[in-house]
């Protein structure tokens, strides 16, 4: 644990680079009116701001990004460890469905974008899809290593007690797979927000930051843009570190 | 020696048939390292009648663990006969219960609920299985940390929790792999004691491999004197002495140095030495 007086300072000189960055922004804002339009003046993005805050318009996109991307989470998460599990624990699931996904996680999110369109509309559901593809990727990926990795000597004191196929996966190799099922769940988040603010700037429907956002563009408010730009930001940031820690409580025992 | 020893009247043939009876035939095993392939156990014969008590003593990289492995049935492919009551063994079965040489204890379960998994698949009433694992815990003197999660033990609570998870289950054949070697003398003797008692109250039987000559010659019916490169036994000698035993008898004594003179005679290469040393 670090002393109170150290954390501030730690945090103090965590923000130093970005606050000179906005220094340069807002000098650059007062080299001419060409510059001012496209560096938007830091008062003008702060005017924005609390206008956008109190008017309701930055929590009710906020939180209907928010929504969409807790579904996504949930669904692919869900998806994911399923697929990998089956994959993990099954030699002939992971030859069948093994090449396939190895396959089409190659094809970036984007592309999915017109078929997606095209077969299922660019309303809510095209849109919480994209999120569940981008979850159900790591998701696959670490719960199938997680339990292909697990502890060798664990899996013959099942063994020995003469564990079903299904007791040794529930009560063993899940269990020994939970550190890497939660490094997938850490890298899924992030993959989460990002393709959730993507999904609403590509599809552009619906209310959510990204929705936000690409309306302002055409406006040309570059004062919401960025506005947006930054919430975008700070959420990720703010969750990484939420899972981080929760992470950590959990698995406990695996650090001390 | 032999002849002496059969002074000492044993009382071992009033077991009762209870079955269990293993029958160890030709048994090699080796293991592919690289493009050849390493003889491990080369020809073991042996019987070990229901209720005895062996002890296996040898030479590190012997093959003393391969060997429980295979009674045990974790491993399957072997040449020669491993038989119980006349039946190939193939597969682990509750019968046979083993204490592995480190704990092997779940890191993300309770003491209490690693030591009730070795019943999940006894169908007691849950009363029942409480029971037992509060027995089994009081017996390795670890109550009052039911609670405690395995890195919260020291290295000897942790490994007599796992004996206590070998026993729960009331095995009729428990093989044990070093299971006493990390802890300190007290603990070890207070359980070399419960050992033998457990196993003169019901009768099971134990195969122990152990580093600990004076530990082989107390619990043990016969030892088991194993050579390395292949591994292979050596002599077996019987001591047919009652239980429970004084551990400063002198014929103990007298058994206890023919099995170190045996493991430190033969002029081993100088790895082997080193080795045997450490017996
Ligand atoms: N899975 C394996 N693959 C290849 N070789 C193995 C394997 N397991 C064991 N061996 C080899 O088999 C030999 C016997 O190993 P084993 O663990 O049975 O020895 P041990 O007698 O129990 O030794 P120790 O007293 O040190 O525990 C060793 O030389 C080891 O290198
Ligand atoms: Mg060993």
């Amino acid at each position: 644990m670090m002393k109170p007086a150290r954390r501030i300072f730690g945090l103090l000189t965590g923000l130093a680079v970005p606050l000179l960055c906005v220094g340069a922004w807002e000098l650059a804002s007062r080299q001419s009116a060409a510059h001012a339009w496209a560096f938007v003046p830091v008062n003008e993005v702060w005017r924005s701001f609390w206008a956008l805050l109190n008017n309701g318009d930055l929590a009710l996109n906020f939180l209907a990004s928010l929504r969409s991307m807790l579904t996504g989470l949930i669904l692919g998460s869900l998806l994911g460890i399923a697929v990998g599990a089956l994959m993990g624990v099954s030699r002939i699931a992971n030859i069948l469905i093994g090449p396939l996904y190895h396959m089409v996680r190659q094809v970036p999110l984007m592309g999915w974008m017109p078929l997606m369109g095209l077969w299922f509309g660019t309303g809510t559901f095209s849109k919480n899809l994209m999120v569940v593809v981008a979850v159900f990727y790591p998701m696959v990926l670490h719960t199938y290593e997680g339990i292909r990795n697990a502890e060798k000597h664990h899996l013959e004191v099942a063994q020995v007690f003469c564990f079903t196929r299904w007791q040794t996966f529930v009560q063993v190799s899940l269990l020994d797979a939970l550190p890497s099922i939660f490094t997938g769940f850490l890298n899924a988040l992030a993959f989460a927000w990002v393709a959730t603010v993507g999904s609403e700037l590509l599809f552009g429907t619906g209310a959510g930051l990204g929705s936000l956002m690409l309306i302002a563009q055409s406006a040309s408010e570059m004062e919401v843009v960025i506005v947006c730009i930054v919430a975008i930001g700070v959420t990720g940031c703010l969750m990484n570190y939420g899972i981080g820690r929760i992470r950590k409580w959990l698995l406990g025992w695996r650090y001390m | 020696m032999a002849a002496r020893l059969a002074l000492y009247v044993n009382e071992e043939e009033t077991v009762e048939a209870a079955g269990g009876t293993l029958s160890i035939r030709g048994l090699c095993k080796s293991y592919a390292l690289e493009d050849r392939q390493v003889s491990v156990l080369k020809d073991i014969q042996l019987d070990i009648k229901p209720g005895h008590f062996v002890c296996i003593v040898g030479p590190s990289g012997c093959g003393k663990s391969t060997l429980l492995r295979l009674i045990v049935g974790l491993d399957s492919d072997y040449a020669g006969e491993i038989l119980l009551d006349g039946a190939r063994i193939t597969a682990p079965s509750l019968d046979r219960g083993i204490v592995f040489q480190d704990h092997r204890l779940f890191p993300w379960m309770r003491l209490d609920e690693n030591i009730a998994l070795a019943l999940l698949n006894h169908d007691y009433p849950k009363a029942e299985k409480e029971r037992r694992v509060a027995e089994y815990i009081r017996l390795v003197n670890l109550t009052g940390f039911e609670k405690a999660r395995p890195h919260q033990l020291s290295g000897g609570m942790a490994q007599r929790a796992a004996i206590a998870r070998a026993l729960v289950n009331e095995p009729r054949i428990l093989l044990l792999d070093e299971p006493l070697g990390a802890l300190d003398a007290l603990t070890r003797v207070y359980l070399q004691k419960e050992l033998q008692r457990i196993w003169m109250e019901r009768r099971v039987t134990m195969i122990m491999v152990t580093h600990d000559v004076e530990e082989a010659v107390y619990l043990g019916d016969e030892i088991i004197v194993m050579d390395a490169h292949p591994g292979r036994i050596k002599r077996s000698i019987k001591i047919p002495l009652p239980h429970p035993r004084d551990r400063a008898s002198s014929p103990l004594q007298d058994i206890r140095e023919e099995i170190l003179n045996e493991l430190t005679a033969t002029s081993p290469e100088p790895d082997h030495l080193e080795e045997a040393v450490r017996i």
